[in-house]
């Protein structure tokens, strides 16, 4: 064999590896005549839909808080790669893997577990409805009904389908009415047959999802019970919380309570329960957190220390992608308010405003 | 010609001072953990490090996660690097082809002789770090699985010795670079150091968003993927990935090999 001819079976060779794989996602597509209301109400209706599989989330939100705030920034802004097997809403097991370890949440009827495996700690909690996001939260099917729950047939329109986790989805686009939301349009890529959401994309200002999360390997059989049954390992530190996360123990234990409206924007749960309040409708939310000094000042700092801060009567604010954060100013007789959500700063400010000239409200 | 390669690299002193000092670095982990009992913080340091406080038959795991991600692809670019390269450079290569071997079969000779050092380093450093580990640092009935899962001494051997042979599969991409780089030059620090160039921008380009698209071809993009056998269930899909990728690296670099070296003008 001559030179040129080794090294044409060479090249031809590598030109078959390099091109194979970018064939085979340029396979055609068939589209799917479904209306965008029906697929709307198919993710609507998909709550009690059993799937397992693999995702990854990626955020494009740098957020400027601290460890106090669990893993927050790190959800918001960084890749994160999801195991999932869901049973049922109260019956599942999200783990978020790294290549050192993984954290794992694993849901049942008695409760919450977190498993570290490199804290070999096994941490039971009760899942308590006002809480922060966390990685169960950016499971695809979760966040597209978060994100379309109480959407109405008029916001959606329908996008072409796109292949995910080697299904045929076809998409929806959501633009939202609401104008105190700084959510431009979400974009879903739904399994017309189960109606989970395979791919969901976040924007905010720009052509950059704030935040897309993707099936990479998706079953919709039910997974086995074993699957979503945790016991420690007998070596694991095992401990009890009374609460998730902050905002999950300032609802329980901070000695005021949020009030009904704000902003504009209705409490979203049972008024006068717990502290924290959460506000609005659809891609429009908003949550205030009575903050103590010592969760409040640090905080007050790592915010003023970020490029894009803004001081001022009402406090300090940063714009995060679609994300606010306001922090209400150090008063003497009330509570230090965390504000946040995807609305605007006006929606912010005008909410920090009547918190700080309304009535105080005391457990 | 397969049994004079493999004899020489076996004899050679450099074989051996390579694989001593590959387990000189997990070897002084151990010692540290075993004084201080301070594992890293979640997140920062080399993967099972923080399981192997508690049992010590996971530090053959720990043991190549440490020495993986550079000094272990050192050593097989050197090697790799000076097999056909180092020939040349002392001036043996002519004299090796006088002998009634063709070059294709050379080559392979050299190949299988790199083939038995990478495995030969990664059994040293898994068995140096068993030995270590238990000693060390005790071991325990039942090991905990990444999942927080019980696992077996059978399941803890079984998935040891397939993490042991994706190691293995992934130094193979290297030493297929490297291999190649030998057959283009006279000098042996030269073919290493292109192969380490290449792992080098390759673990670069993983850290850049700008550079997703390429990611999934980076040759070292799937290497730390033997945790995924110690989750459960087992996570195949980034192994299987890497186990396909790095089996392309090899056979491309490879062909590129017997390509330019069976048609090479031999001067030295």
């Amino acid at each position: 064999m001559t030179p040129v001819r080794r090294w044409l079976l060479v090249a031809l060779g590598v030109c078959v590896l390099v091109l194979t794989p970018t064939a085979i996602r340029s396979l055609p597509v068939a589209d799917s005549d479904v209306s965008a209301a029906d697929l709307l109400q198919r993710v609507q209706d998909s709550a009690s839909v059993p799937y397992s599989g693999y995702a990854e989330a990626v955020g494009g939100m740098q957020l400027p808080v601290s460890d106090q705030f669990s893993d927050l920034a790190q959800l918001l802004g960084e890749r994160t790669r999801l195991r999932v097997w869901w049973r049922a809403a109260d019956d599942w097991r999200v783990d978020a893997l790294d290549i050192t370890g993984e954290t794992d949440l694993i849901r049942s009827t008695d409760g919450l577990v977190m498993w570290e495996y490199e804290a070999a700690r096994a941490t039971y909690t009760d899942d308590p409805p006002v809480r922060l996001p966390r990685a169960a939260d950016l499971v695809p099917p979760v966040l597209g009904r978060l994100v379309l729950g109480e959407a109405v047939a008029e916001e959606v329109s329908r996008l072409p389908a796109v292949r995910v986790a080697g299904r045929e989805a076809p998409g929806l686009r959501l633009t939202p009415a609401d104008s105190q939301t700084t959510v431009d349009h979400v974009d879903v890529w739904v399994d017309p047959d189960t109606g989970l959401a395979l791919r969901v994309a976040v924007y905010g200002a720009g052509d950059t999802p704030a935040m897309t999360t993707t099936f990479l390997d998706l079953t919709t059989q039910r997974p086995a019970a074993a699957q979503t049954a945790f016991t420690p390992p007998p070596d694991a530190h095992v401990d009890y919380d009374e609460a998730v996360d902050i905002a999950a123990a300032a609802d329980r234990f901070a000695p005021f309570t949020a009030p009904d409206r704000l902003a504009g924007l209705d409490r979203r749960i049972t008024p006068g329960v717990g502290a924290v309040g959460q506000y609005g409708r659809g891609v429009a939310r908003l949550i205030a957190i009575p903050l103590r000094d010592e969760d409040a000042d640090p905080l007050r700092e790592q915010l003023l220390t970020t490029t894009n801060s803004r001081s001022g009567r009402r406090g300090v604010s940063v714009t995060v992608g679609p994300l606010g954060l306001l922090l209400t100013p150090h008063a003497h007789d009330r509570p230090t308010w965390l504000l946040a959500g995807t609305v605007t700063q006006r929606t912010l400010s005008t909410a920090a405003r009547q918190l700080a000239d309304g009535p105080e409200l005391i457990r | 010609m397969i049994g004079v390669e493999l004899v020489k690299m076996l004899r050679r002193p450099r074989t051996w001072v390579t694989i001593g000092l590959l387990n000189g670095l997990p070897t002084l982990v151990a010692i540290l953990l075993a004084l201080t009992d301070l594992g890293p913080r979640p997140g920062t340091g080399p993967a099972f490090l923080s399981a192997v406080l508690s049992d010590g038959t996971l530090f053959p795991l720990a043991a190549l996660a440490i020495v993986l991600p550079f000094f272990l692809p050192i050593a097989v670019a050197v090697v790799a690097g000076d097999s056909v390269a180092g020939e040349a450079q002392a001036g043996t290569l002519r004299y090796v082809l006088t002998r009634p071997v063709g070059r294709t079969h050379l080559l392979f000779a050299k190949l299988v002789s790199v083939i038995a050092f990478v495995l030969l380093a990664v059994l040293v450093v898994a068995a140096t770090g068993y030995v270590v580990g238990t000693l060390l640092l005790g071991d325990q009935p039942l090991a905990s699985s990444v999942s927080g899962t019980s696992l077996t001494p059978a399941q803890v051997t079984g998935r040891t010795v397939l993490s042991i042979l994706y190691v293995v599969l992934s130094m193979l991409g290297v030493a297929a670079i490297a291999l190649f780089l030998s057959t283009t030059t006279d000098s042996a620090l030269g073919a290493a150091l292109g192969a380490l160039a290449v792992l080098v921008a390759s673990s670069v380009l993983f850290t850049l968003d700008a550079a997703a698209a390429l990611q999934p071809y980076l040759p070292t993009r799937y290497w730390l993927a033997f945790v995924d056998l110690f989750r459960d269930p087992i996570l195949w899909r980034d192994v299987l990935r890497g186990v396909l990728l790095q089996i392309i690296y090899v056979a491309v670099f490879l062909g590129a090999s017997w390509a330019n070296f069976t048609t090479k003008d031999i001067t030295s």
